[in-house]
Parts: structure tokens; C-alpha cells; sequence
């Protein structure tokens, strides 16, 4: 397997504070891969970092081998669903995805597609102001899946899910990940990853672990949860800046 | 690109701002033309010269200017606002690119406003006139005039998104604009002539002819109204190229 994404000595500082320091993984082709961390950790920064979106104070990020500014039709390779990323204020969602279809050159049918795929088919004629929380994740899901991408970052796509949502949303990374695509997702449900992670990420500023859940949790010896506290250490009050 | 500078285009039409704004500057641009048709013919038995009155007519709707940079700027900051620049960027297939996709589309937007703006300018000497003694008399300088009109109008739409993009926040964006405009290109102008003509707002009223005896000749207007499209542009394009994205 290749390395869709590597990550080499990732640093971003904000002038005193230190969001992400010296942060090195790789994301291997056709994984499901769990990014986890707390508030503030450096899970988003490091997403906007490998996305060209934040530069590094040091390091590098690659995507299929090449910074995503340099990578060849990136936009048909890499979806993106990360915090802060919002629609365009076109009204409905169909509205919205038909600007971005546009923007990467698709035809409107191919905004049915994935409107159906996210299970919004019949609400895309809704403004996105009356979406609840839910179907707004659903439609920057259903932004992200638009070119029909090799790769997902997905950035906490499971909030504001209902339970519901929730298990259609792993079922639907599974299968995205089952037909060969990679799948880098941060979250925040920790039971959730465990169940459809293939390798996780740690980071609490720093790495804290990058491999296999089954290495990780010992083959199922031991839960994520009681792994996850065990390397990010106890909570401390701190200014959250990611 | 031809894609990208389409689904640019719709976002600056999407929504209600720029027809929130249109409507604005034509009740303004109406006001204008009224008030100043009432006090020509209450200052004086004789009204001016009706090719003077067709100019001015003309002239007044410069002020859809404003709209268009609005609009342009809403545009722009909008998606800085909502956080849409970031997947524009990633999508769009570079920063540069998606730069240069922006300032067509609104130089397309200004464009239109410029083409409405033409279109109306040069029926409201006979709008206002009719029903009075005077005759609209159309001359050369009543068409350089209208052109002058429509050239700011693009241009003003054009600025307006540079600043979008080097300011980013919406209010901030639009305050500095109304500010820029209203009070310091005409207070420099009155206070320091010979610095005050060169601010693009002064060069601009050159260009549609706005009277003032400090101003600039149409030549060298258009060359500072030039200067200061190039000086934004290189300010926009550094900064958008090297900034972080909200």
C-alpha cells in the first residue's frame, strides 16, 4: 500500500502559541483512518496545514506525493469536509452544489448524485438557513463527495448526527473505503472510530500515536477510550487555538 | 477556467444584495437628477444651456458606482465571512487562479451594472425633461460623459473587490469604502488639491466629468485610475497568495 498523505515535522505556531509541533504520519491507500485528539489538540490545523489552506511555521504535508497547491486536479482527487468551511450563501443546497459542480466542471446530474447518496434528495430545494445541524453535515458531505474523490478528509463529520446519521455516515465510509479510497476523519466519538477505523492518529499538539487500531487497543484487549486518555495524558486547562 | 469564472459569476448573483443594492443606487441616482432638475429651475427664470442639463442628467448616475462595488465586495467577503474562499481555493486549483477568475467576474459584474446604468443615464434626460419647455440636447460631451459613467462603474466594481480581499470582513470592508468615498477623496480635495485629485475617487469623477476645477484631465485621470487598479491588485494578489485562510 502507498502513502496518500504524509506528513513530515508538521509546526504551526501563532506568534507565542503553539498549535501543532513536529507532527510526522503517514495515511495509507484504501484506510480508514481516525484522527483523533481533544478541543484544540491540533486536528484542524493540521488538515488546513496538509490542504495548503494554513502554512507551516516547519515542516512539510503531501497528498498522492505532492503539496495539494501542486498536486495535478486536486480538486478531483481530494474531498474536503473540514470545520469553518461553509457553503457559499447561494440559498438552497442544490443551489450551492450546482456553484461547486461548476467550479470543478460537472454536470448538474452528478449534484442529483450526490444529493441522493447523502440522502438529501428531497430536501435539496430547501434553503440551507432551515437545515438543521444534522443535513448541514450531510451537505458539506455531499460537497466533499462531488468529484467523486480518492481521498476524504472529513473534519468531525459525525456531529450533529442523530444516531441514525451516525451509523449511516460509518457505513458510508466503509463502503467509500471498500471500493479502494482513503478516508482521514477526525471525531471526536471515540466508539465510533473504533468501529470504523482501520489505523488512528493521536495528537494532543504533539503525535502521540500513528497505527493500527488492532495494535493500539491490543486486538480488542483494551478500549480505545482507556488508550486514547492513557497518551493524551490528563485534561488541562489551556488556550485551545486549532 | 471558463468554469471557474462561471461558477464565480453565479455566486456574486446569488443572493440579494445586488439587487438590494441596484435598487439603492437607482432611487439615488432618481433623487439626484430630481433635486438637481427642481433647483435649476427654481435658481433662475432662465435654466442653464439644455446640453449642460443633458450632461448633468447623465453625469448623476455615476453613483451607481457604489452599487457595483458593493456588490463586488459583498462577493468577496461574503465567502471570507461564511468560510466558502477555503473550499473555492481548493477547488478552484490555485489561489492565483481563483484570484483571477474573481476579478473577471466582477469586472463582468460591473459590466452589467455599467450597461444598466448606460442605459438608464441616457433616457433620463428625456424622463425628467418631459413635460417641460426644454428639449434634451444630446452632444459629444453628453456621450463621453456617459461612457466616462460606465468606465467608473467597472472600475469601481473591480476596486471594490480588491479591497474586499485585502480587508476580508464585511463591515470593515463596506465602511471603508463608504468612508473612502465620501469623505476622504473630497476633504483632501478641498483641504490639499494636489493630493486630493490623484485619490482614485477624484480620478474617477474626472472621468465622468464631475466639474470640479482641481480635478485631473481625462488622460492622466485614467492613468491614476489605472495605477491604483494595478497598486491593488499586486496588494490583493500578495496577500491572498500568502495568507492564511479563515
Amino acid at each position: 500500500m502507498t502513502d496518500v498523505v504524509d506528513i513530515v515535522g508538521l509546526t504551526k505556531r501563532y506568534g507565542e502559541l503553539t498549535a501543532v509541533e513536529d507532527v510526522s504520519f503517514t495515511v495509507r491507500s484504501g484506510r480508514v483512518v481516525g484522527l483523533l485528539g481533544r478541543n484544540g489538540a491540533g486536528k484542524t490545523t493540521t488538515l488546513r496545514m496538509l490542504l495548503g489552506l494554513a502554512r507551516p511555521t516547519s515542516g512539510r504535508a503531501t497528498v498522492f506525493g505532492h503539496p495539494y497547491a501542486q498536486l495535478t486536479r486536486a480538486a478531483h482527487r481530494v474531498g474536503v469536509s473540514i470545520d469553518g468551511i461553509g457553503p457559499t450563501g447561494a440559498g438552497s443546497a442544490q443551489t450551492d452544489l450546482r456553484i461547486w459542480a461548476k467550479t470543478l466542471g460537472l454536470s448538474r446530474t452528478r449534484v442529483d448524485e450526490v444529493l441522493e447518496q447523502v440522502g438529501l434528495a428531497a430536501d435539496g430545494h430547501r434553503k440551507l438557513r432551515d437545515y438543521s445541524q444534522g443535513m448541514r453535515q450531510r451537505h458539506a458531505l455531499a460537497t466533499a463527495l462531488l468529484a467523486d474523490p480518492e481521498l476524504l478528509i472529513l473534519d468531525e463529520p459525525a456531529n450533529g448526527l442523530d444516531p441514525d446519521g451516525i451509523r449511516w455516515l460509518r457505513e458510508l465510509l466503509r463502503s467509500l473505503a471498500d471500493e479502494g479510497r482513503t478516508v482521514l476523519v477526525s471525531s471526536h466519538i471515540l466508539a465510533e472510530v473504533e468501529q470504523m477505523a482501520d489505523d488512528i492518529v493521536i495528537l494532543q499538539k504533539t503525535l502521540r500515536y500513528s497505527g493500527t487500531v488492532a495494535d493500539l487497543t491490543q486486538n480488542g484487549g483494551v478500549s480505545l477510550e482507556s488508550r486514547f486518555f492513557d497518551l493524551v495524558g490528563p485534561a488541562v486547562k489551556e488556550n485551545a487555538h486549532a | 477556467m471558463r468554469d471557474l469564472v462561471a461558477a464565480e459569476w453565479r455566486k456574486i448573483w446569488a443572493g440579494r444584495a445586488w439587487w438590494g443594492a441596484a435598487a439603492a443606487a437607482v432611487l439615488m441616482c432618481v433623487m439626484a437628477d430630481a433635486g438637481f432638475l427642481q433647483q435649476e429651475f427654481a435658481s433662475a427664470p432662465e435654466p442653464s444651456d439644455t446640453r449642460e442639463i443633458t450632461s448633468t442628467l447623465v453625469q448623476g448616475w455615476f453613483m451607481v458606482e457604489l452599487a457595483a462595488a458593493v456588490v463586488a465586495m459583498v462577493a468577496v467577503t461574503r465567502e471570507f465571512g461564511n468560510g466558502a474562499i477555503s473550499r473555492s481555493v481548493l477547488l478552484s486549483g490555485g489561489r492565483g487562479r481563483l484570484l483571477a477568475a474573481k476579478l473577471i467576474a466582477v469586472t463582468g459584474c460591473g459590466a452589467v451594472f455599467a450597461l444598466g446604468a448606460g442605459v438608464l443615464a441616457a433616457a433620463s434626460p428625456w424622463v425628467f425633461l418631459a413635460g417641460r419647455a426644454q428639449e434634451p440636447e444630446w452632444t459629444a460631451t453628453t456621450t463621453w460623459t456617459l461612457l466616462g459613467v460606465m468606465l467608473v462603474i467597472v472600475v469601481g466594481a473591480v476596486w471594490g473587490a480588491l479591497l474586499g480581499l485585502l480587508i476580508r470582513h464585511q463591515v470593515a470592508a463596506i465602511l471603508t469604502l463608504l468612508i473612502s468615498t465620501w469623505l476622504v477623496g473630497e476633504g483632501l480635495l478641498r483641504l490639499l488639491p494636489e493630493i486630493g485629485r490623484l485619490t482614485i475617487d477624484e480620478a474617477m469623477a474626472s472621468v465622468y466629468r464631475g466639474g470640479h476645477e482641481d480635478l485631473l484631465s481625462i488622460p492622466w485621470a485614467l492613468v491614476v485610475l489605472a495605477a491604483w487598479i494595478l497598486a491593488g491588485t499586486i496588494a490583493a494578489r500578495t496577500l491572498f497568495l500568502r495568507r492564511d485562510l479563515p
